[in-house]
């Protein structure tokens, strides 16, 4: 517009200016919705990509091939002793029993044919044995069918990752061993079926036997510990802060102090607590309550930026109330403020421990990556945790290893996708209008 | 304590009459800053035994800050400081030794937002008596409750859903409850800081109403921006006008005869 000769616009040219410049709004607005729906499409296709992807790759890991043989629980033999003791049973000679069970099918010949039949079936069978004989001592003496679980290179050859036509020098099996793998098939002992090991096993170097359950019960331990460490200091750091810390200097730095941890790199926490809970107090390497505390520090900043967020969404109006009729300031805060901001801070702390159910490198740190076959009885026992479990089991250069690893994180995502839906869940039922 | 003597020789600006044969409470010379603002300035009054006062003045005049510094409300805020004397029944209630817990046991408050709290309404009257230990049995804070509910004429509307949510009621009916829960733990006077403003003429008639009835039994100090509720409901009424109280006396007086040009300003509308 011109300077010197502004004037006010009458009603016509103003609505004919606004009309033009509507339809160049709409169009900003259409190109933006345009680029909106693209981007969330392309979140929504990386994710589907991924959940096929490990599904595909997974879902496989939870089955397993198993070889049924009509075993004769000879008394003497599994049980030199004659006590049924657990060493007794250990001592015996169940591996043989369940090698000449499986001879009895395939009929090997000479001792070449004899040396590849063993490596059918998982070197674990012997303990299935003992195992089944200690739950039910009367089958001592019967002939009675038992299923084992076939050698992981059997099973990736019935899987065909262990191709026929490959070259024998080129495979991990020979030609012995498929001739009476395909003998045992075409007497239809070979089944396909739920893993017994992949819920319920615990670490092992021999893939078809390796299950997550030590590391599920370590993770479980880790979290409780750091639930029971980090929740209560959490939620008390921020009531302090919110409610009675005075504002100056000091309070402040604190303050920006804590928003800079939430984004220090988590392997920084774990070098901390091996200099500190390590190096200083000398407490274990590789158990949960360390792995815990290590991951309460991680997971402390979260909870208590979380929970001072609810505490200060609570309406003043209500602490006025509690306040205005005589409540006492602690009063006011544990029966009126707490209650009123409990929602978010167990969403957040639930988003918190989320984070530190996946969390792998500061417990590398502190060495929970050891190599623990047995299943962790308490905080203080040697563990290891999912989400290492995996990295371990991704290192490993086995095919069924490979399974499992996608089998593992499935499990791993399963819980992170409960925990998140009871965080929504908690705020949606605690949450109350006001 | 405050001497006896030197209570009625106080030196004020403010026309008209501060003192009470019957004070309840004894305002001498009040100074109350917000950090380096000060809102309050040099304010000195009588409130006496069962009157109805209401405070007037337009808004950010200081009529809430002056009334939360009966019963300490303004501790609340960190950065508010209070000068000068508020007695009750003689006693220096920001004395070192006074407990504010039991000052706001005596001196209730209702605040302009119906804030019932997020409980039933049982919980919502019987939380005071609790924490203040009125009561021994659960009979006894059945009776505390039910009478508060009557007194405040909530009790016909909300007895059969005494645990359904206090904050389910309407605004009216939840004004009524605050109302409710402040005289459960019998006080002896309340504060009211524009109880009406946030309610329909329907539900503002019914508290005006319960305001007359209270003002029996307890000293009641109203803040209110509706000069015809003022004339309605109080005996004294004070005008307040940045930060200073400029004239105080009879509610007729003041609004037929005020003798301040303020005063006459804000009434007949010119200030507001
Ligand atoms: N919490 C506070 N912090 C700082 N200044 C405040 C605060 N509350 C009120 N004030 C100021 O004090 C003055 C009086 O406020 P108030 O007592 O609320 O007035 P009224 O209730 O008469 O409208 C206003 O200028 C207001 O801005
Ligand atoms: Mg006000």
């Amino acid at each position: 517009m011109n300077k010197n000769n502004s004037k006010m616009l009458t009603a016509d040219e103003a609505s004919k200016i606004v009309a033009s410049s509507v339809i160049r709004r709409r169009k900003k607005n259409a190109r933006l919705k345009t680029y909106g729906r693209i981007a969330i499409g392309l979140a929504v296709s990386f994710l589907i990509f991924l959940f096929v992807s490990i599904f595909s790759k997974g879902i496989p890991g939870f089955f397993q091939y198993y070889v049924t043989l009509d075993v004769f629980l000879d008394r003497d033999r599994l049980d030199p002793k004659g006590d049924l003791s657990p060493e007794s049973l250990y001592n015996g000679d169940a591996r043989s029993i369940v090698l000449e069970s499986l001879y009895k099918v395939i009929k090997p010949k000479g001792r070449k044919e004899k040396k590849a039949a063993k490596k059918i079936i998982s070197s674990n069978a012997d303990v299935r044995i003992s195992k089944m004989v200690l739950d039910d001592p009367n089958i001592l003496g019967k002939i009675i069918p038992i299923t084992f679980a076939v050698d992981d290179d059997i099973d990736s050859f019935l899987r065909g990752y262990i191709k026929r036509e490959t070259p024998s020098s080129e495979r991990r099996i020979n030609d012995k061993v498929i001739k009476f793998v395909d003998k045992l098939s075409a007497e239809n002992k070979i089944s396909y079926k739920f893993s017994d090991y992949i819920l319920t096993g615990s670490a092992s170097r021999s893939p078809e036997i390796a299950g997550i359950k030590g590391a599920f019960i370590g993770s479980m331990l880790t979290l409780a510990v750091c639930f029971i460490i980090a929740f209560p200091l959490g939620v008390a750091t921020a009531v302090y802060l919110e409610e009675f810390a005075p504002k100056n200097k000091i309070t402040e730095i604190i303050e920006v102090n804590i928003n800079n941890l939430a984004a220090v790199p988590s392997v920084v926490f774990g070098i901390l607590g091996l200099a500190i809970f390590i190096g200083i107090f000398g407490m274990p390497r590789s158990i949960p309550l360390l792995g815990g505390m290590v991951l309460a520090l991680m997971t402390l900043p979260t909870i208590i930026i979380s929970s001072r967020a609810a505490i200060r969404a609570v309406p003043p109006s209500i602490k006025d109330a509690a306040y205005g009729i005589g409540a006492s300031k602690l009063q006011t805060i544990f029966h009126h403020v707490l209650p009123l901001a409990m929602p978010g801070m167990l969403t957040g702390t639930i988003i918190g421990m989320a984070q530190a159910l996946g969390e792998t490198a500061p417990l590398l740190m502190i060495g929970m990556v050891a190599f623990i076959v047995d299943i962790p009885g308490g905080v203080t026992d040697p563990g290891t945790v999912l989400p290492v479990q995996i990295f371990m089991w991704a290192d490993f250069a086995e095919r069924m290893f490979i399974q499992k690893t996608s089998s593992a994180i499935i499990v791993l995502l399963v819980f992170l996708i409960l925990m998140n839906a009871a965080a929504v869940i908690l705020r949606k039922k605690l949450e109350r209008r006001w | 304590m405050v001497s006896n003597s030197n209570i009625n020789n106080v030196k004020t600006k403010t026309i008209g009459e501060i003192f009470s044969k019957d004070p309840k409470i004894i305002c001498r010379n009040v100074d109350v800053f917000y950090g380096e603002k000060q809102a309050i300035k040099d304010v000195s009054i009588d409130i006496a035994s069962r009157e109805i006062i209401s405070f007037i003045g337009p808004s950010g005049c200081g009529k809430s800050t002056f009334l939360r510094c009966l019963n300490r409300m303004n501790d609340t805020i960190d950065t508010c400081k209070v000068k000068g004397s508020i007695s009750l029944d003689k006693e220096d209630i920001y004395d070192e030794k006074i407990d504010v817990v039991t000052l706001r046991a005596k001196i209730g408050m209702v605040f302009q937002k119906p804030n019932p709290f997020p409980k039933s309404i049982y919980e919502n009257v019987a939380y005071g008596p609790k924490i203040h230990g009125l009561s021994s049995s659960k009979e006894e804070l059945d009776f505390i409750v039910e009478n508060s509910l009557k007194d405040s004429g909530l009790w016909e509307e909300v007895k059969d859903r005494l645990q359904s949510p206090g904050t389910g009621l309407s605004g009216g009916q939840q004004q009524r409850l605050c109302i409710a829960r402040a005289i459960a733990v019998s006080p002896e006077i309340i504060l009211m800081d524009e109880p009406c403003s946030a309610l329909d003429p329907i539900a503002t008639a019914k508290i005006e109403e319960l305001i007359n009835q209270l003002g029996k039994n307890y000293s009641i100090v109203i803040v209110t921006h509706s000069m015809q509720q003022a004339a309605r409901i109080s005996q004294r009424t004070a005008y307040f006008h940045l930060g200073e109280l400029i004239e105080v006396g009879e509610t007729k007086k003041i609004f037929t005869m005020p003798e301040d040009k303020q005063t006459e300003a804000y009434i007949s509308g010119r200030i507001g």
